[in-house]
Order: C-alpha cells, then structure tokens, then sequence
C-alpha cells in the first residue's frame, strides 16, 4: 500500500464473541490466531511469488498431477482451465514460456467431447455443464480458429440439443443426465451460450425466474429452488403462486454464478419480457440491494486480513476471493451501468454534455469490498511457501485455490465494468448478417418478427458481454505495481482479450480496436 | 486418494487378471492423444476405469457392474459418470433400493463433501417413493449433521426431502424442535437460521401455524431472545431481516428493540425495566452490535427527511470507526440515500 492505513477502534479487533462461546465462535476465535502470525509487518511491503506461482503451474502441466488428484479425474478439463487460466492472470501467454504445449492442450480438451454433445470431465465421462463450461473456456485460452485449433472441433448444435434435453421445466437445467439441478451448471451453461453464440429464447426461457427463485432472504443466493409445487409433472399448468423455496442457504459459490448468469440474461430480459401483443410479461426481479448488502458483509475483519468468507459466520478462505470478489465486481458493474443510464438520461433531458463524462461528478471507485485489503489477504495468508495458493495456513496449495486466489486478488487489482462508449462502438460495427450464419445452435428458422429479435438478442448478448472493460487509472496495487496480475472478466474469469477473441470468431466479428478509456478526474484512495 | 478406502480392498485383484470380466475389452483413456497435465493414477483405478469404459461402450447392465462402479466410487466419489450408470443399472436390473440406500449410509459419513452422494440418495428416494423411507432419511441427516453441522449439500437434501414427499402429518412436526436444539448449540449456526426460514416461511403454511400474525410474533420473539444472547451474531440479526421483509413489516416496529444494542455499554441494569418484548444485550455484549448499528441505519434511512442525516450519521461512524473494512460499502450507502433523496 502506498500509504498507511488510519488506526482506529477497529483495527485487529477480534470477532466479537459477546462473552457467549459456540462452536462457531471456537472456531473462528483459533482461525483468528492463526492469522495473526500473518498479518503485513509495518515497511515491508507484501509480494507477490510471481516465480515460484509460475514454477507451480508449469510442474503441473509439464509433470502432470500426483495420484491425490484422482479425486479430480471427474474435472480434468478443469484442471486444465485452473492451470491455464492461471497462465493467463500471471501474464503469462501459451506461446512464451509454455510453447509447444498448445496442440497438446487442445488435443486433451477436444478428447472430453462428449459424441452426443458437451463435454465429460474426461474421455469417455458423461457430458455434464461444468466440465462443459471448464473445456470451452480452457479453449478460449489456447484455441484458435481453423483445423486442429479447437474452436472449430466444438459441436455446436450437438452441445445445443444437450442442453435443451437437460432443461427442467421451472426453467432450470439438470447438470447432467441424472444429475442435480443447481445454479452452477445453469452459470456454466449462460457462458458456453454466450461465448459459443448458441443463445436462444428457448433455452432461456423461465431461467430469469429460476434464478430470482434462489435469492435468499439474506440477499446471497442458494444451490437452486425447489420447483415441483409450481410445475408439476403430470402436465397441468404452472401454478405461480406456489412457493419455491430455496435448497440450501446464501453461498459465495452460488451466489457468483446467479449473480454473473442474471447479468448475463439482462439483454433477453430487456428484450423478451417487453409488453407484447398479449400483454406484457412481468418481468421477475431480485434485489440487488439485499445483494450487494451480502456480498459487503462476507468480507472479513481486520484480524482476519480483510479475506472474504462464503457464508455468514463461516471462515474465510482464499477461494472466495474470486467467488465473492468475482460476484461483488459484477454487482458493482451492473451499478454502473444503472448510474450510467441514469446520467445519460438526465444530460438527454438537460441537452447538453458530451458521451463519456457522466461520471465526472460520481465517486469513481464504488466497489463494495475494500479491494487493498483482499489484496493482504490473498498476499499475505493465501500464499503457499514453496508456491501455489490455498485456502488459509497452514493449508497446502492446490490447482483450484492457485487460480481463484490469482482470480480473486485480480479482482482486487482491477475495476473491470461495462463501458458505455464501448458498448456504443461494438453496436454501431455490428454485422448482424455474418453474426446470424455463424449462428451454432441450427435450430429451425422462425417468423421474420421472432428472427429479427433474436438478432437483437445476439446482438445485445455480444455487446454487453464485451463491454466490460477496465477502467484505466482505477487499479490499486498492494505492495506496488510489481503485484501486478492481468485484469480479469467479471462474468466469465477469462482475460477480456480471450473472450473477446473467442467471441469475435463465433459471432462472425471484427471488433473494433480497444482504445485506452479516460483516466478518471479523481485518484481513489488508497485504503 | 486411494489409501484412505485400503479397508475395502487389500491387494485388490486387477479386472485385467478376473476372468469374470474376461468377456469385456478395456478401453483406454487416451487413445492417439498424448495428454498434457496427466493424473498419476494408482493401477488399481486405472485397471478399474479402463473396464469401466469398457462398459459404457457396450451398454452392459449387469450385477458385476455394481461392484464396478462401487470399486471406482469407493477410489474416487466425485467420479459422476460411474454413479450415473450405476443408478440407471439398479433400475435397469430392478435392484432392491432400499439395500442400496443401506449401502450408502456408509458412503455418505465417508464422503460427506461430495455432491454426488446426496444426490445419488435423492434418486433412490425419488425412485422408492415411500414416506417410510423419507422418515428414516431424516432420522439419517440428523445424525449426519451432528458431525458436520454446516454441510451444505446434507442441508439442502434434508430440505428436498421435506418439500417433496410434503407429509404434514409425518415430516414437518419435528423440523423446529430441532432447529431450536441445533441453535441451542450454536446460536452462530447460519444453516439452521436458514432452515428455521425454510420450515416457517417459504414452505407454505403448517396445519398449526395458519395465524401468520401469530407466527410473527412467535419468530420475532424468539429472535429478539437469541440476539440479546449473542448481539454480535449476524445470522440472527440476518433473520430478523429476512422475517420483517418477508411480511413487510416495518423496521422501525423495532426501533425501541434495538436502540440499547448502538450505544457503547450496557445501560445500568438498575434503571431498565424488565421489558419481555424487548429483551437487552446479556451483560457480556460487545457493544455497540454492528448489525444492530446498521439496522437503526435503515430505520432512519426509511423515515426519510431527518432521518436520512441521521442515518448517514450512522454509516459515517461504521466507516470510519466501528467497520473500517466496509468504508467502501457504507460509503455507497451514504451516497445511494442522498441521490435517492433530492
């Protein structure tokens, strides 16, 4: 930190245990001991392991994974995604330091394809959505287009039909023939859509009520709702007005992917659930106050150097640095374009002002979390010694915490949020006609009025995924700049320039070229 | 991983030796790939996965498939392919699932983390449909729950359980006995404060509770009752919120609840009434409660007018005083309340 921190009543204090002990309490009591031994020393500025990450990572792409990782044999393109998306935030790209590896990588993707469609966590596993969701974006990083580059070998409409036979019909999807339903796989389902342009109405139907299902009363969401009073199977109609309540309590992991699948699904609702000839559809709603209420309080305290938990009075660990740093980012995001919209309204109505200053007179850095401090976590506690990231000490590192840590602290770095200016650029260079062929889903062509609002859907979906770009001039260094990791993709944890990329080639576009976006009038502050 | 299940196997015969499975061809993983990043398997799992897909292949359903992909879960339970053919193969061979159901009490103590144990059980459930066996799957996560009181898959199968098979007479009764118990323990444990909420609110209405005002004032009491115990405890306080939300009651109906937990000290016992509406912090609270500091915050914040100033009063001192952590999130609030205000 460039400066220090104000000393106040606050500081170290531990958990209040208000002279009442519960097992909760222990628990937390001793996990605050521990990191006590690890809090920053005064001059000595935290750093970040850069090589001894970078060694961890090519130990285990180049050796492979010891025998304890049979428990991932289920997850081996997620092992691949961990592993290279790692790569990715450390600033480290396949063709440097990791060459030749990437026909391998491909190759070892491609081989989780499943033939009816997906992909299974491995060759010959069932398709399921999230080792589906790992291999897509694990090729978004090392594919590319043409023969042997992976992007092509994707089946599509295979992938597409998949998808559709796991739809329930409370409009959620089952994980995997058999599987459960929860909001992981639907999040990872959103992104596959969304990257691979195979997103269409039917898929999406009920999905934005779904979600809205498994909002908790604490403002956090749950694995999923329970929606067999409301749609029943022996074909009656829907009954509405049943209850669905919510299996499980608020999690961070949870909560990341409603939070991220509902900013994905904002362009089908603003388009879809608009009054129609038969009335308008009631558009479902969450709240995202009570939301970003509940992303504020998973943050922890001082005496627990500021690490973010997954659920109320449960501990800290490094992982949900990125599931609720990730999820607080994309609320913040969706704040700014509802700041955005609100400002472009009043210059129209006042006629005056050029594009890109509305937020001349807005705090610049409206993030919810207090980003130096996850910073310290994730530098001073998350850390291992001998390289690779973990939950807490005295815990070993392993591929999963390596990169939601990285994700996580990058998060922390860099505000990355939807730009209007952006998004004004990537409609106006639209090509609506290579976007419609390049179209992967072959469904059946529809009516000219249901066509041209897919259009606009497709249209509406690439945009404001590719909108989100970071806000030059807001990134904060814990330790310096030589902390520095790349800036990350709120909704997917990819590079923006991977999805964009990925996006770019599936869609048919050629994206207009970046330029550097203003730097704010006013520096935030420190801490 | 294999060292923790040796008790089922010593010196497990390879399938590639048996020959039972003679008549299956086993296939490889990785046939003309050379995979990068490679998981160093035991023999054992590699022997027993390459006839594994040996079977896929085929679409074999068979007895001896059972004890395969038993053998492969007991190595590696998060292995979802092998539970989904082992549960299409019971069907397939009209299997008892009770005995199945028996089996797994073992696998689930053992594996307590995996998604894929539970939801094996919520299939065989689904499958048997019988009330009977609903009634000793509850009796079963209770005692599961002792050990690890905060599993999130074991909480939301109970809940599953409970909404699906929907018996009034049968399920429902004990629900919040036992959570009162589970708070009892650890009035700190969030997944009972959220099953409290389950049970009482989301899941339609109970043959006894159908007086909703009386429900709330059952809740609201037992709530105010457990934060004067612990008035730092943010899953009550998150509760209380969700109860007054839920029904839409004001906040500001427990304005003289909560005004003692934002001062600094306990006020002299001497000098408070004993009020049972209103119970105060114990005498070892941590005061001021920042839960409660921000709920007087909202209740401001509602009023609207002054009350905003004074709200804003409030989030200042979280802050910059009492939450430092926050600044960023109070700071939001503060300026979300003053543009919601011109």
């Amino acid at each position: 930190m460039t400066s220090s921190e104000p000393t106040t009543s606050d500081q170290l204090r531990p958990t209040p245990t208000d002279g009442y002990p519960s097992p909760t309490s222990r628990l937390q009591t001793a996990t605050e001991d521990i990191l006590r031994a690890h809090q920053p020393s005064a001059g000595t500025p935290p750093i970040l392991n850069r090589n001894l990450h970078i060694q961890y990572l090519l130990r285990n792409l180049q050796q492979g994974f010891p025998e304890r990782y049979t428990s991932q044999d289920a997850s081996q393109t997620w092992l691949l995604f961990w592993t290279l998306q790692g790569f990715s935030t450390l600033g480290i790209g396949l063709d440097d330091r990791t060459k030749q590896r990437r026909a391998p990588s491909i190759d070892t993707l491609l081989a989780a394809q499943h033939p009816e469609g997906g992909f299974g966590g491995g060759p010959g596993q069932l398709a399921h959505q999230l080792p589906t969701f790992a291999a897509v974006s694990a090729l978004a990083i090392a594919g590319r287009p043409g023969p042997g580059g992976g992007w092509d070998e994707i089946d599509r409409a295979k992938m597409y039909t998949w998808f559709l036979s796991l739809k329930q019909p409370d409009g959620s999807f089952k994980v995997s023939h058999d599987g459960e339903v929860d909001v992981r796989g639907l999040y990872c389902l959103l992104v596959c859509a969304t990257l691979l342009n195979i997103l269409t109405p039917e898929l999406l139907a009920g999905v934005p009520e779904f979600l809205a299902s498994c909002q908790t009363y604490e403002g956090g969401f749950g694995s999923a709702s329970f929606g067999e009073w409301a749609f029943r199977e022996d074909g009656h109609a829907p009954d509405y007005s049943a209850p669905r309540p919510t299996l499980g309590e608020a999690h961070g992991g949870y909560t990341y992917c409603a939070t991220a699948a509902w900013a994905l699904v904002q362009p089908y609702l603003r388009l879809y659930y608009a009054p129609t000839p038969a009335g308008p559809k009631p558009a479902p709603t969450i709240s995202m106050r009570g939301l970003a209420r509940w992303y504020a309080t998973m943050q922890g305290g001082r005496a627990e150097l500021g690490g973010l938990r997954g659920r109320t009075n449960k501990l800290v660990d490094g992982c949900y640095a990125w599931w609720v740093g990730g999820g607080a980012a994309v609320v913040a995001g969706m704040l700014k374009e509802q700041e955005d919209a609100r400002a472009g309204a009043e210059e129209l109505q006042e006629g005056a002002e050029a594009q890109n200053e509305g937020w001349e007179d807005e705090e610049v850095d409206d993030s919810l979390l207090n980003r130096p401090a996850l910073q310290q976590y994730v530098l001073c506690a998350a850390q291992h010694p001998a390289g690779g990231l973990r939950d807490k000490p005295p815990k070993h590192a392993d591929a999963y915490h390596t990169l939601y840590c990285l994700s996580g602290l990058s998060a922390a770095q860099h505000r990355v949020v939807p730009n209007a200016s952006r998004r004004a650029t990537l409609r106006s260079s639209w090509d609506a006609d290579k976007a419609r062929s390049m179209e992967g889903s072959a469904t059946a062509s529809s009516s000219d009025g249901e066509q041209s609002l897919l259009d606009e859907l497709r249209r509406e979906s690439f945009v404001s995924a590719l909108s989100w770009l970071e806000e030059e001039g807001t990134e904060q260094y814990v330790g310096g700049a030589v902390n520095r990791v790349n800036a990350t993709h709120p909704l997917f944890d990819l590079t923006v320039t991977h999805a964009e990329g990925i996006m770019a080639h599936f869609y048919g576009q050629t994206l207009p070229v970046r330029r550097p976006q203003p730097r704010p009038r006013n520096k935030p502050a420190d801490a | 991983m294999s060292a923790a299940f040796d008790d089922s196997s010593d010196e497990q015969q390879l399938y590639a030796a048996d020959p039972e499975w003679a008549d299956v061809v086993p296939l490889q993983q990785y046939e003309g790939v050379d995979p990068i990043a490679p998981i160093f398997y035991s023999e054992e799992y590699k022997d027993a996965t390459d006839y594994f897909r040996g079977i896929v292949k085929t679409g074999e359903m068979s007895p001896k498939v059972l004890k395969l992909t038993e053998h492969i879960i007991r190595m590696n339970p998060a292995h979802y392919s092998a539970w989904q053919y082992r549960y299409k193969t019971l069907i397939a061979l009209n299997s008892p699932l009770k005995a199945e159901l028996e089996l797994m009490d073992n696998f689930a103590i053992q594996f307590l983390k995996t998604y894929q144990v539970w939801h094996h059980r919520r299939l065989l459930l689904g499958a048997l449909r019988s009330v009977d066996v609903a009634v000793r799957e509850l009796a079963f996560v209770t005692r599961t729950l002792r050990t690890d009181t905060k599993n999130y898959h074991t909480w939301s199968y109970r809940q599953w359980i409970l909404a699906h098979f929907n018996d009034e007479a049968r399920l429902w009764p004990g629900e919040l006995p036992w959570v009162e118990e589970l708070l009892e323990e650890d009035v700190r444990n969030n997944s009972a404060w959220h099953h409290r909420f389950f049970v009482v609110w989301q899941s339609g209405v109970r043959r006894d509770e159908v007086d909703r005002e009386e429900v709330l004032r059952r809740e609201l009491a037992f709530t105010k009752e457990k934060i004067s115990l612990a008035p730092n405890n943010q899953s009550a306080w998150n509760y209380l919120r969700g109860v007054l939300d839920h029904t839409h009651t004001p906040y500001a109906s427990l304005t003289s609840f909560v005004q003692p937990y934002t001062v600094g000290a306990p006020s002299d016992p001497e000098d408070s009434i004993v009020d049972l509406e209103n119970p105060r912090p114990s005498a070892g609270a941590e005061l001021p409660s920042l839960p409660a500091l921000e709920f007087l915050a909202d209740i401001y914040e509602a009023e609207g007018g002054d009350g905003i100033s004074k709200a804003v009063r409030i989030w200042k001192s979280l802050a910059d005083e009492h939450d430092t952590i926050r600044k960023k999130y109070w700071e939001y609030r503060i300026k979300d309340a003053l543009h919601g205000a011109q």
